[in-house]
C-alpha cells in the first residue's frame, strides 16, 4: 500500500512541479495577505492614529501576545489560511483526475483503494507544506515583516515545521476525501468555499482570541487554524519554550493530531464509499 | 477452448429505473478477439465497466479469468489490462514515465518493466518519443501510449472501450495492426466499438448490442451469411409502375423490396443472377438509371437485426465493402 500511495502521490507532485502555476497562484495570495492585509489592517496603525488612545503601543503588544509587529503575529495565521486555500487551488487536481477517468483507471489496477486516498493526501500535504514554507520565508521580506524572537533556535524551527506539517495533514485528510467523493469541480469549489470562510473567520489567524465575542471563543479555540497559529506564535514570539509554554504547545499539537485522525478516518470512509463499484 | 470471460444474465439497473444492461449472456474464449458492437447508449460501456470491476452488478454473474467479478475483484484486476475511452495519461509526464508509473501500480519489477516498455514502445512505434512529455504528443500517439500502458504487466485479457473512436483512418488501421499482433501472441481482447468495420476487421466473434440486450452474436462471416447473399439496388429512369412482381420472377432473385424509387434485390448467387436480370430488364425495354451491388456488411446485419440502420452522429461510416458495379453508378 505504501509503495502504491507513493507512486500515485509522486506522480501528482511531479506533475505539479513541472507546471507550477498553482504554486505561484498560492504564493501571490500569500503575498497579498501579508503585504496588503498585514499593513492595512495593522491594529498598531489604528492605535497610533486614533485621537483617543494616541500612541499606546503597549496595548498592542499586550493584545497580540508580545509580537514584535502585526505581521509577526499574522504570519502563522496566513500560513494556516494559505494551507486551507491551497486545498482548493490544488486539491482540485484530484477532482479533475476523477472527471478524466484517471481514478477509474487506478481502480482497475490491483492496488488497495485506500492507496488512492493516501496518494491524494500525500500530494496535498506536499503542496500545502511547500506553500507554508515559502510563505514563512516570504514574511521576512515584506515591509514591516516577520521578526523572530531573539534566540530562535533549531528546536524552535523544528517545532514550527512540525506544526505546519500537522496542519497540512489535517486539511489534506479532509479535503482529499472530499475531492475523491465529489463528481465535479463546481461542487468541489462550492464545498471548499463553504468550509474555508467559517474556518478562517472563526480562527485566531488574523486577530487574537481576546478580540472575539464570548460566544465565538470556544469555536475559535477549537479551530485547527487557531491551534496551529497559536503553536507557531509561541515559537516565533517567545522561543525556547519552558514550563507552561511547553504544555500549551503540546496541547495545540495533540489537538491537531486528533483532528488529523478524525479527518483521516472520515476521509478514508468517504474515499472508500466513492471508489466502490456502483 | 477455455472460457476466459463468462457472463450469465448480466443486468444493470441505474436508479431509479434505467436498465443499461438487460439480461446479457455471453462467453469469450481464451485467445479470442471479441467485439461488442452497438450504437452509443446500447450498454457496451456499462458491460465493460462491470467486467473490469468498476460497476456493480444488479443481477446475474460474471467471471473474468476464472474469478467472479463481484466476489473476487482484486483477483480479476490482476489478470486484466484496461484501455478506457478517455485518455488517462499524464500530460506532464514523459511517455516512459507514464509506462513506469503503470508498472509500479501493477507491481512489475523495474528491470522487467523497462524491458517490456522497450518492446511495447517499439510495437506501437513510439520508441523515438518516449522521452518527450505526453503533452507534446498527437491524439493518435496518446492513444497508442495509452494502449501499451495497459499491457506493461502482460495481462491475460485486454479490455478496450472504443479504442479508435475519433481517430483518423491511418491511425485506426495502425491500432488494428497492433491489436492483431498482440492477439497473435496469445492476448485475449474484449473490445467495444460502434464502428461496424472495426468489429468486422478485428473480431473473431461479435455480439451486437441494442437497448441493453444482445440481439445477435457470431463470427462476422457467419452473421453476414445469415443475410443470404448480395444486394443489388436498381433504379429505373422511367415509370412509376410497381416492378416488384416482374423482378421477383427473374431467376436467382431471392427477394425484392421496393423502397422509394429503388428496388433492393437479394441475390444468393450473384454470378448467375446478374446476366439474367440485365437481359430481362432490356427485353422489357426498361432503362436503368442507377445500379449498385453491395456485398453483405455488418451494416446490413445491424439493419436486419435491429430494424434500423446504425447511423452515427459522430462520423460517417466508411464502408469499404460496398462497391459500384457499373460506371457512373453512385456507390451506396
Amino acid at each position: 500500500m505504501i509503495s502504491e500511495s507513493l507512486a500515485i502521490g509522486g506522480r501528482a507532485i511531479t506533475k505539479w512541479l513541472r507546471n507550477p502555476f498553482a504554486v505561484i497562484a498560492a504564493l501571490i495570495q500569500a503575498t497579498f495577505w501579508l503585504v496588503l492585509f498585514g499593513n492595512s489592517f495593522n491594529p498598531a496603525n489604528a492605535v497610533s492614529s486614533s485621537p483617543l488612545g494616541g500612541g499606546s503601543l503597549g496595548f498592542f503588544q499586550q493584545a497580540f501576545g508580545g509580537a514584535a509587529n502585526y505581521i509577526t503575529f499574522l504570519t502563522p495565521g496566513v500560513i494556516g489560511i494559505v494551507s486551507l486555500t491551497t486545498m482548493s487551488f490544488m486539491g482540485v487536481d484530484v477532482v479533475l483526475d476523477r472527471m478524466s477517468g484517471y481514478l477509474d483507471m487506478l481502480s482497475t489496477c490491483p492496488i488497495p483503494r485506500t492507496s488512492i486516498y493516501f496518494g491524494a493526501m500525500l500530494q496535498n500535504v506536499a503542496k500545502a507544506m511547500a506553500t507554508a514554507l515559502v510563505t514563512f520565508l516570504l514574511a521576512f521580506f515584506v515591509p514591516n515583516g516577520l521578526r523572530l524572537v531573539q534566540g530562535f533556535n533549531g528546536l524552535d524551527l523544528a517545532g514550527v515545521l512540525l506544526t505546519f506539517a500537522l496542519l497540512s495533514l489535517v486539511f489534506s485528510a479532509l479535503f482529499s476525501g472530499i475531492a475523491i467523493s465529489v463528481k465535479s469541480t463546481d461542487s468541489f469549489f462550492a464545498l471548499v468555499n463553504f468550509l474555508t470562510f467559517p474556518i478562517m473567520f472563526t480562527s485566531t489567524a488574523l486577530f487574537p482570541l481576546g478580540f472575539f465575542p464570548s460566544w465565538m471563543k470556544p469555536f475559535a479555540q477549537a479551530n485547527p487554524v487557531s491551534l496551529a497559529s497559536e503553536a507557531t506564535r509561541l515559537l516565533i514570539v517567545k522561543g525556547s519554550l519552558s514550563g507552561a509554554q511547553v504544555s500549551s504547545f503540546a496541547g495545540d499539537i495533540i489537538g491537531l493530531m486528533v483532528y488529523g485522525v478524525l479527518f483521516g478516518v472520515l476521509g478514508i470512509l468517504m474515499a472508500k464509499n466513492a471508489l466502490r463499484p456502483r | 477452448m477455455t472460457k476466459i470471460i463468462e457472463a450469465e444474465c448480466l443486468t444493470k439497473v441505474f436508479p431509479p429505473s434505467t436498465k443499461a444492461v438487460d439480461g446479457v449472456s455471453f462467453s469469450v474464449d481464451e485467445g479470442e478477439i471479441f467485439g461488442f458492437l452497438g450504437p452509443n447508449g446500447a450498454g457496451k460501456t456499462t458491460t465493460i465497466r462491470i467486467l473490469t470491476t468498476l460497476t456493480s452488478i444488479t443481477e446475474g454473474r460474471a467471471t473474468v479469468a476464472g474469478h467472479d467479478v463481484k466476489v473476487a475483484p482484486a483477483e480479476v484486476r490482476q489478470s486484466i489490462g484496461v484501455v478506457p475511452q478517455e485518455v488517462t495519461l499524464d500530460n506532464e509526464l514523459k511517455g516512459i514515465e507514464n509506462l513506469m508509473l503503470s508498472a509500479k501500480l501493477q507491481h512489475v519489477k523495474k528491470s522487467d518493466a523497462l524491458e517490456r516498455a522497450g518492446e511495447l514502445l517499439q510495437l506501437v512505434e513510439l520508441d523515438g518519443a518516449s522521452d518527450r512529455r505526453v503533452r507534446t504528443y498527437s491524439g493518435g500517439m496518446k492513444r497508442r501510449l495509452q494502449l501499451i500502458t495497459a499491457l506493461i504487466h502482460r495481462p491475460r485479457i485486454l479490455f478496450l472501450d472504443e479504442p479508435t473512436s475519433g481517430l483518423d483512418v491511418q491511425t485506426r488501421t495502425k491500432i488494428w495492426e497492433y491489436l492483431k499482433q498482440l492477439n497473435s501472441e496469445g492476448l485475449t481482447i474484449f473490445m467495444t466499438t460502434h464502428y461496424l468495420e472495426e468489429a468486422d476487421q478485428l473480431s473473431h466473434r461479435v455480439a451486437i448490442m441494442d437497448h441493453g440486450r444482445i440481439v445477435v452474436s457470431g463470427s462476422p462471416s457467419e452473421l453476414k451469411e445469415t443475410l443470404h447473399g448480395d444486394v443489388l439496388t436498381l433504379e429505373f429512369s422511367d415509370g412509376t409502375a410497381d416492378l416488384t412482381p416482374f423482378l421477383s420472377r427473374i431467376e436467382d432473385v431471392a427477394e425484392v423490396v421496393r423502397s422509394g424509387g429503388a428496388y433492393r434485390l437479394k441475390l444468393p448467387k450473384v454470378e448467375t443472377a446478374l446476366p439474367g436480370i440485365v437481359a430481362s430488364v432490356a427485353a422489357k425495354g426498361l432503362k436503368i438509371k442507377q445500379m449498385s451491388l453491395t456485398k453483405p456488411t455488418m451494416d446490413q446485419v445491424f439493419l436486419e437485426v435491429t430494424g434500423r440502420s446504425m447511423r452515427d452522429a459522430e462520423e460517417p461510416q466508411s464502408n469499404g465493402m460496398s462497391h459500384a458495379l457499373v460506371a457512373g453508378v453512385e456507390a451506396k
